[in-house]
């Protein structure tokens, strides 16, 4: 009865839920033998028909007292001397534990780690952000070194029986060994405010051979450093959720809109009024609530210490962007309009290449020969391509297709490996065939 | 044979509720019942606005429009409510929830005083709450209205209701934007009301004890007072000081338990813990008591083992200044802290089986009446049961590290607290409630309620033991959709507990103000002396002060040749 552990997947959660078991036994004995037995006096001694019986003046008894003293006792030394035990086995960091450090801040985890390439550098591999995965070899001692950026968290991995505190300015740990492959979910523990319940990761446990390809595949990381500031922005305008508050068509959310807003002078809440540049976009993402416009509440949460520098310059390249010159791409790119349908191909193909993509794929790629982030479209198909690996192939409706929706594939010469893999989820099967035929016919 | 040369029978003379008139009397007075019930007011109040927080985050946990989106209060609202409800129910409620109100009552009747020792103080005290309640209330505010009026609330410190949980854990207490310096300062202020009950009740038991009523005699009810008001007074401060530390680090910035200020939020715990875990003793420890005078006398036994259920007591809150650190196994203490504090832990346990025990052989060959204080302390048997054996895992090292911070702790301090205090108190209040109020409660609504409070408990905490086996996580707002079929059932129960206790408690006040059955002085037929006077008692408790010639509870028939026998 009682057993409602999630599945063993460390070498010593065994170990955990045995003696926890031992303690759902003992409990139900113990509470089953008292609650019953006093059910039964209750029963047996009732009073009957409104009337007491005679009782006897029982005082107590050394004996039982004795008796029950010492049997609990005993049993809490055992409790207590294997759960040290355990305990202790739970904290051993084994030598050829693999470090990996963990940060921890509101509401995310970030990882690094540290390994040596083939010309024996040593590299470090980066990753993290909201429901990140990590991901770590099977059958292998695995040393989490953690530190907290700002406020308490708690790393909890309920299927390897692992838990710690992260703490800001002190370094803790947890160590366990995965024993089955698989994709567990990771937890915040400690309350750490609005987001702590979202603070999600989830640890993907592969074969040796397999974590090494991904220890050493860094395409997703050269793809974001390849982008442009203002793709980067725009990218982290959804992911961090600027756009729940502030649109990009001057419409009135919770926070100003982005639209037109670069250069212009606001008039502030204090009475005063600044003029809307790269420092006070600055100051508004990492303070927000100093400089409040006239008009809005402060209520926007600040995000110092959650963006990098690069980040910070990226979102205010893209609130630059919006001049009112580009088309407004909506947050949610499926092409919804009335008469869809009825578009020729061609028309709806157009439509998806300069405006119904998030992005835009005009926003890399130009239709008048000239080269921005990605190759331009500009007579594209038919055209032979010398890609990054050296070889050169016919663009034809296959590589178009395998473009959009993989895109790091084959990757053009000459061009970095950018182009976020977002399509796939976007684009319908027909969607990409219209893209394609409008992007034969861009000449 | 009496065990008390003084007897009081009802009569016509005026009694304390009735000896003077109109509200200044009741705000002036100095005697220690009518104390009892403006604290009961309060507290009972602020019973409901906490019950009224928990009940929002039950329903917000239904999720009954799917996870991943809120459908009843947004996250912000979630976290309030979870403040308000710890942060309300056990500085506003529980922690003065026994002591200050049947403790107030009964100690002075129960060793035949005429009132507490310190009589104005004892007022001083409930003056010092009702301050503290206020700048309570300040830190749940939310300032709304017009511009001008949440510039003026933004003035004085209310910024929106806390957001911290009822632990103010640092460095979150020191950089959220909410009211926690109202909060905080209020708790710092009702320790004051706590210390000074504590102390005026210590000077009461050693000073004011009538003729006869030695040590050994002491009723157990009052051991447990007296073991929590040393609780009170000796470990308030602690917490007391800590939070102003908490105000000082926000306002002036002095760098305690800052890292970026080069403070240490490990600190911060110990500090807390060295106070808020004793704490659960000053809510426990006068529920023992209350248990410990209702089985005798439903039972017709004397209590089984009357020196070791004081000793246990007495243990319990000595040994629970030691253990505060089971609360922070993987907080960052080092590996010999734990061992240590693990340890320790089951010095408390030992003590608390052996109570257990005692209670229930108590009823062994008695001749027990189901009346509804009865089905209370049997009620409390079980739940504390399960509250203490479900509090052995979480001493056990290798166990806790897998608990802590789960459903798991939730479902275990509610069990104690609400399974043994809450329980408790509503025991007593059907207990000596014909003493308090001089009418008899309508006994089958009374046990009707106590089924539905019995039940919806059990229906609310059962499933969050299995929550917390599954690792759901406490203080969430948004959960995986795996845990949501035992959220719905233990919101189920929540309104059904709430449903209990809310009938349960209009069942007294019912029968306090419209009842036509006035109660004798004895009811029960209780040797205690609180019964040995009318009901309710006169303003100065007894005519005559009373003189004690034998135990507490002698009970049913000498046995000849009993071991443990005089």
């Amino acid at each position: 009865m009682f057993r409602y552990f999630p599945e063993q997947a460390s070498a010593h959660a065994a170990d955990v839920d045995w003696m926890n078991n031992i303690i759902t036994d003992l409990s139900l004995f113990f509470t089953v033998a008292i609650v019953g037995a006093m059910i039964y006096f209750a029963i047996r001694y009732r009073q009957r028909n409104g009337k007491d019986h005679e009782t006897p003046r029982i005082e107590g008894s050394h004996t039982l007292e004795m008796i029950w003293t010492i049997v609990p006792t005993i049993v809490s030394i055992f409790l207590a001397y294997y759960g040290v035990v355990i305990y202790q086995q739970t904290r051993e960091v084994p030598e050829n534990a693999l470090r990996i450090t963990a940060w921890g801040q509101k509401w995310f985890w970030d990882f690094e780690y540290e390994y040596k390439d083939e010309a024996g550098q040593s590299q470090v591999k980066k990753i993290g952000g909201k429901d990140v995965e990590w991901v770590v070899p099977v059958d292998r001692p695995i040393k989490l070194v953690m530190q907290s950026r700002d406020v308490l968290h708690s790393f909890f991995i309920p299927a390897m029986r692992a838990k710690k505190d992260v703490i800001p300015g002190q370094w803790s740990y947890i160590v366990f060994t995965p024993i089955k492959t698989g994709k567990y979910p990771v937890f915040c523990t400690e309350y750490c405010g609005k987001e702590h319940s979202n603070m999600m990761a989830s640890l993907r446990v592969v074969s040796e051979a397999e974590f090494d390809r991904w220890l050493k595949d860094r395409s997703a990381e050269n793809a974001l450093a390849g982008m442009s500031p203002s793709a980067r922005g725009k990218q982290l305008y959804t992911e961090k959720g600027c756009n729940a508050c502030h649109s990009l068509d001057g419409s009135r959310l919770i926070g100003p809109s982005f639209l037109k807003v670069f250069g212009k002078k606001e008039s502030l809440q204090d009475g005063t009024t600044v003029d809307v540049d790269e420092n006070y976009i600055q100051e508004s993402i990492l303070h927000p609530n100093k400089q409040i416009v006239e008009g809005y509440a402060p209520v926007m949460p600040s995000y110092d210490g959650q963006l990098g520098p690069d980040e910070i310059a990226g979102l205010i390249a893209f609130i630059q962007a919006q001049d009112g010159s580009a088309p407004v791409a909506a947050p949610v790119a499926a092409p919804v309009d009335d008469g869809w349908d009825k578009l020729s191909p061609l028309e709806r193909g157009e439509k998806l290449v300069k405006a119904k993509t998030v992005p835009a794929c005009t926003s890399c790629h130009s239709l008048d020969g000239s080269a921005l982030v990605g190759p331009s479209f500009k007579g594209i198909f038919g055209r032979t391509a010398e890609l990054q690996d050296g070889t050169s192939l016919v663009v034809d409706e296959a590589y178009l297709e395998e473009s959009i929706l993989n895109p790091m594939a084959k990757i053009a010469k000459n061009f970095a490996p950018a182009m976020p893999p977002v399509y796939g989820t976007q684009l319908k099967e027909q969607d990409v065939k219209d893209i394609v035929e409008y992007l034969k016919t861009v000449k | 044979m009496s065990a008390y040369s003084a007897a009081g029978e009802a009569n016509a003379k005026p009694n304390y509720l009735n000896h003077e008139k109109g509200i200044w009397s009741w705000l002036t007075t100095v005697d220690h019942k009518r104390i009892c019930l403006l604290y009961l007011f309060a507290i009972l109040i602020f019973f409901f606005v906490g019950g009224m927080a928990a009940l929002a985050m039950r329903l917000e946990l239904a999720k009954l429009y799917g996870t991943g989106q809120h459908n009843f209060i947004d996250a912000e609202t979630y976290n309030a409510m979870f403040t308000i409800h710890g942060a309300v129910m056990i500085f506003l409620f529980i922690v003065p929830g026994i002591p200050a109100t049947l403790g107030n009552f009964l100690l002075p009747l129960m060793i035949g005083a005429k009132d507490v020792a310190f009589p104005k103080l004892n007022l001083f005290s409930w003056y010092i709450y009702m301050v503290g309640a206020c700048m309570a209330l300040f830190g749940l505010l939310k300032p709304i209205g017009p511009a001008f009026m949440e510039k003026a609330m933004n003035f004085i410190g209310v910024h929106g209701p806390v957001d911290t949980g009822w632990t103010f854990y640092a460095p979150y207490s020191i950089e959220t934007g909410t009211s926690v310096v109202w909060m905080t300062a209020a708790a710092f202020v009702l320790g004051f009301s706590s210390i000074l009950t504590g102390l005026n009740f210590i000077v009461t038991i050693h000073k004011l004890r009538a003729p006869g009523m030695t040590w050994d005699r002491l009723p157990v009810f009052v051991w447990g007072t007296y073991a929590t008001a040393v609780i009170q007074t000796l470990a308030t401060p602690v917490v007391g000081i800590t939070l102003l530390l908490v105000i000082m680090e926000r306002g002036f910035g002095v760098g305690v338990f800052n890292p970026k200020l080069g403070g240490d939020p490990v600190l911060y715990q110990h500090l807390f813990w060295f106070y808020s875990h004793p704490v659960v003793y000053i809510m426990v420890l006068p529920a023992f008591g209350i248990v410990g005078e209702i089985i005798p006398v439903f039972s017709r036994k004397p209590i089984f083992g009357y020196k070791a259920v004081v000793y246990a007591s007495v243990t319990i809150a000595v040994v629970g200044f030691l253990v505060w650190a089971h609360h922070m196994f993987v907080a960052g203490i080092s590996e010999a802290a734990a061992i240590y504090f693990s340890v320790v832990t089951f010095g408390v346990a030992v003590p608390t089986a052996v109570k257990v025990f005692n209670w229930v052989s108590t009823m062994y060959r008695g001749s027990i009446r189901f009346n509804t204080p009865m089905l209370y302390a049997m009620g409390f048997i079980f739940l504390f049961m399960v509250a203490g054996t479900t509090g052995v895992y979480l001493a056990v090292l290798a166990v806790d590290v897998y608990y802590h911070d789960t459903y798991f702790v939730v479902a275990h301090f509610h069990y104690t607290i609400q399974g043994g205090a809450v329980i408790g108190l509503m025991g007593g209040l059907y207990y000596w409630f014909p003493k308090m109020s001089g009418k008899m409660y309508n006994e089958t609504a009374g046990k009707v309620t106590w089924f539905l409070v019995f039940v919806g408990f059990n229906l609310t905490f059962i499933p969050q033991f299995a929550l917390g086996m599954e690792g759901m996580p406490r203080r969430y707002y948004d959960y995986l959709p795996q845990y949501q079929n035992l959220h719905q059932v233990s919101t189920a129960g929540a309104v059904i507990n709430a449903l209990g206790y809310t009938l349960a408690l209009l069942n007294l006040g019912w029968a306090a103000v419209f009842g036509r059955v006035k109660a004798p002085a004895n009811p029960w037929d209780s040797l205690s002396l609180e019964w040995q006077t009318p009901s309710p008692p006169p303003h100065e408790n007894f005519e005559v002060t009373p003189v004690v010639t034998g135990s507490t509870y002698a009970y049913g028939t000498p046995v000849r040749g009993d071991a443990a026998a005089h």
